[in-house]
């Protein structure tokens, strides 16, 4: 079967200005995604709003129509509602579309599965209407669906922007409760020197916050002890600021504090991956072109490290520069010229960032769950209490504490647990995160039944690859 | 309370949700279509019976199974409604006899 020079998985800004650039090199580029329309978190329906007016999402958003008419435009072998669940280092990548198996084969791999949001294990958390902040994102976007009278609560940018959004269209909201530390303000201040030669990107922030205070909705902050309220459902959120406890009632409340890269595809191909300890999370190990451990796969965008819309559209076209200079379309020499603007913008960008980083840092007491009973894997339903006594019983890594009790081992394959565990048997064994590292996982990296896999399908390049090569 | 901001021209089309017709616009996802038309419910956990509904809304919980068509483990965030297609709260997440799924 003729192989595509390069296969892309995930078509967020990332995978897109990457397919872009490499099909204007020259290249023969397949991406796959498995939404239903390109455009990634950020720029969901972009290109297709179900809102009567998108421009209350605000120009970051619209921005996103650009690029998806660029990558449209280009040409580039391209599958939506394509979920990829095996990726090997051969370069066989096997999907799931429209109900069939498909595989392609490739020279190259990049991949740019973006972020996805840390999970908030407040007690409470997994009783219907409550949701991530980016759940009402993806809703809002994709399908005009919004919650009226919904609590909004945690930390950090985007938790602002959907509130801001929602009050735009007029959207009742009954709270902001914010959860960012007051300590944080304070560890943040050595950073914000570094964040103001980025002064546009503060001057955004402040505004989106200014126009949260202006509507008036009741705002709440240095909030701790958050709790659902509700037996079968979500009544509402019990926390305290300030020293003084509060109640309110809803029936949907949004949680955010922070986004985290989608593990699973760098985690299954056994990419090497180390922890960081500014973000809290994993990440996989790659230069500055994004090429992994494995040198012809490479990653790119917040699947490889947070660093936003705008940092990973650029991560996107270096590493295509990188994998053009790879399949032999790019000298050294002109690769360097290329991805220099590039790498100079990212490195400029990377002080406010750290800012944010600093000052959005979520609370030890919202990331690991504080309550015994606080399930910590929603697919097995393994509570706090269940897997310290899996410690105490002696499982002292990831892999040992599933097999003891079987967190993680159940349909999402730990991408909600994967970092509190990490994060449990680390402080359980004062050990760094490194020393406990994370699971072991392996393809397929989603549930498959034999139906799906019976209906096979191969996906050839096409024959322009020749004249290429 | 969930609701549409959508504007009433997009194309309609039919579905039943645990044996109610519904009608919802063509594009949209399976779970917003169950939370509009009043049913959060997607799944109930295994072992304690309690109910779940979708969490992160871009296919990462896997709270949101669903049954659609008769099959099961769909995740009703990913999925969108299609004409006739029925839909159906998941009781039974996995086979606890059967082989982990690919772990
Ligand atoms: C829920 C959510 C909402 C967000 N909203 C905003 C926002 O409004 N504004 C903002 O500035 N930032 C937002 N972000 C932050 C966002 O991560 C970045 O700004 C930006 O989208 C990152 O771009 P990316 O290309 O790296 O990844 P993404 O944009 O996340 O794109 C990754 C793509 O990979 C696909 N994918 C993942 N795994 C597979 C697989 N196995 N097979 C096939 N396809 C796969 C996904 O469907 C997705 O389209 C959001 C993040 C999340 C998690
Ligand atoms: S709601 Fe999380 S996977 Fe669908």
């Amino acid at each position: 079967m003729q192989a595509f020079d390069c296969a892309i998985i995930g078509a967020g800004p990332a995978g897109m200005a990457a397919a872009i650039a490499l099909a204007k090199g020259g290249a023969n580029v397949a991406v796959l995604d498995r939404g239903a329309r390109v455009g990634g978190q950020i720029y969901r329906a972009a290109a297709a709003s179900p809102l009567p007016d998108a421009s209350v999402l605000g120009p970051d958003y619209t921005a996103g129509a650009a690029l998806i008419a660029e990558f449209n435009r280009a040409e580039i072998t391209r599958f939506t509602g394509a979920d990829a669940w095996h990726l090997g280092d051969d370069g066989r990548v096997l999907f799931s579309h429209l109900g069939d198996t498909h595989e392609l084969h490739c020279r190259e791999m990049l991949l740019c599965p973006g972020a996805m949001e840390r999970p908030m294990p407040i007690p409470g958390w997994t009783l219907p209407g409550v949701m991530t902040v980016g759940a009402a994102q993806v809703m809002l976007k994709s399908d005009a669906t919004v919650a009226d009278g919904a609590v909004f609560a945690g930390s950090g940018p985007l938790l602002y922007l959907i509130v801001a959004q929602y009050l735009r269209l007029g959207v009742p909201v009954a709270a902001l409760v914010d959860t960012t530390p007051r300590q944080n303000y304070l560890n943040a201040v050595p950073l914000l020197p570094g964040a103001l030669r980025q002064a546009g990107q503060l001057k955004k922030g402040l505004a989106l916050l200014r126009e949260i205070r202006a509507a008036g909705i009741p705002q709440y902050r240095f909030a701790e002890g958050l709790e659902i309220l509700g037996e079968d459902k979500a009544e509402g959120l019990r926390f305290t600021a300030n020293g003084q406890p509060y109640e309110i009632a809803s029936e949907t409340v949004f949680l955010h504090h922070g986004v985290q890269p989608n593990l699973n595809m760098t985690r299954a191909m056994d990419l090497a991956h180390r922890w960081n300890p500014q973000q809290l999370c994993w990440q996989v190990e790659a230069d500055a072109w994004g090429q992994t451990s494995v040198p012809h796969v490479s990653a790119a965008g917040d699947g490889a490290g947070i660093i936003g819309a705008e940092g990973a559209r650029i991560a996107g076209d270096l590493a295509a520069l990188n994998i053009l200079h790879r399949l032999g379309h790019l000298s050294e020499g002109e690769r360097d010229r290329q991805t220099a603007p590039g790498s100079a913008r990212l490195a400029a960008m990377a002080p406010f960032r750290a800012f944010l980083d600093r000052l959005y840092r979520p609370a030890g007491a919202f990331r690991l769950p504080q309550n015994p009973e606080t399930l910590v894997c929603r697919c097995e339903e393994q509570s706090l209490a269940n897997l310290r006594a899996g410690f105490n019983q002696g499982a002292r890594d990831p892999n040992a504490l599933k097999s003891l009790t079987r967190c993680g081992m159940g349909p999402c394959q730990g991408r909600q647990c994967g970092h509190m565990v990490t994060g449990l048997l680390a402080e359980w064994q004062a050990e760094p995160p490194e020393a406990v590292g994370y699971y072991r996982l392996r393809s397929p990296q989603r549930l498959l039944t034999l139906e799906e896999l019976s209906r096979f399908q191969a996906v050839p390049a096409p024959a322009q690859a020749e004249a290429a090569e | 309370m969930f609701r549409s901001l959508r504007s009433d021209s997009a194309p309609k089309i039919t579905l039943t949700i645990n044996g109610q017709a519904v009608t919802a616009a063509a594009g949209q996802s399976v779970w917003s279509a169950m939370v509009l038309c009043g049913q959060p419910v997607t799944r109930r956990a295994a072992l304690s019976g309690q109910d779940r509904s979708a969490y992160c809304a871009m296919g990462v919980c896997f709270e949101c199974m669903v049954v659609i068509d008769g099959f099961p483990n769909q995740q009703a965030c990913l999925r969108q409604v299609a004409e006739g297609m029925t839909v159906a709260t998941q009781t039974i997440t996995e086979d606890r006899g059967a082989p982990d799924a690919g772990l």
